[in-house]
């Protein structure tokens, strides 16, 4: 579809002028872009923010839920390691002398 | 993006962005608030914008249409963007400043054919210019263009009649 050219109706249409950028709007942007650009990097510490993606945000907010995670596993109390019993030398007594102490003897 | 290259571009489209935005919103406010929106974006993300892909001017038209187009659906969420015809009644040309009459049916126009319309007439923009910006294929402006255009003869007819007469065109 060709778009056709009318003379006619490009004469009526330029009748229509608008005004060009009114002086106000300078300011306005070369204002705001030279706040952007004096900006120090002290106040941007403490007031400037940063984008991440979401995916970086997610990873790191696991990273720290592993790192925090291994930290308080790491200091738990762990149970005192059983002690070792060796019955190497051990040897079961030949006679068994078993001695019967009776109540009144024994006052 | 240096400060000056910033100012330059600046300095050498603003009017072109304004006149376009005022013409796409119609309101004055609204196209202030559109310039400073595409140049905050240029100042900010000056890596988006691609010399080999197309010119500055192409760049800066095609993110105000952009911002043009999110506030329009905003502004009329039901309005379809792009239709074959308008469906407005011709304008009475006794009641209304001709210019006036120019500018309501400019607006009467669905907003893709209005940006192409707008770019062709005001800006003696070309096909390929049109199309880069608003990332539509040539085909695409040139069948935008043509609807405008009937739309605008049906629209304004009683105004082209007197003129024809005035100028001793009307048979």
């Amino acid at each position: 579809m060709e778009p056709t050219n009318d003379p006619k109706l490009s004469e009526l249409l330029r009748e229509w002028q608008v005004p060009n950028a009114p002086g106000s709007l300078d300011r306005r942007v070369l204002d705001l872009r030279g706040a952007g650009s004096n900006k120090s990097w002290w106040r941007f510490l403490l007031t400037g923010s940063v984008r991440i993606p979401v995916p970086v945000g997610l990873a790191i907010a696991v990273l720290l839920l592993a790192m925090a995670g291994a930290l308080v596993l790491r200091q738990q109390p762990t149970a005192p390691a059983p002690l070792s019993v060796s019955l190497v030398e051990f040897r079961p007594v030949k006679d068994v002398n078993v001695r019967m102490i009776r109540g009144d003897e024994a006052n | 993006m240096t400060d000056a290259e910033f100012r330059d571009a600046y300095v050498c489209h603003k009017d072109l962005v304004y006149r376009f935005a005022r013409r796409m919103t119609g309101s004055g406010e609204a196209a202030e608030d559109l310039v400073h929106e595409c140049f905050l974006m240029l100042w900010r993300n000056a890596a988006t914008y691609d010399p080999a892909r197309g010119s500055l001017r192409g760049f800066l038209i095609g993110v105000t249409r952009n911002l043009a187009l999110k506030r329009l659906s905003k502004e009329r969420a039901f309005d379809e963007l792009e239709d074959v015809t308008a469906i407005c009644e011709p304008i009475d040309p006794v009641t209304r400043e001709r210019s006036e009459m120019v500018e309501q049916a400019v607006a009467a126009l669905p907003p893709l054919q209005r940006d192409a319309l707008i770019l062709a007439e005001y800006e003696d923009m070309s096909l390929e210019e049109i199309a880069q910006a608003t990332g539509a294929e040539i085909a695409a402006v040139k069948s935008r263009l043509h609807r405008a255009r009937e739309n605008l003869r049906r629209l304004l007819a009683p105004l082209l009649e007197t003129k024809g007469a005035a100028y001793g065109t009307h048979k």
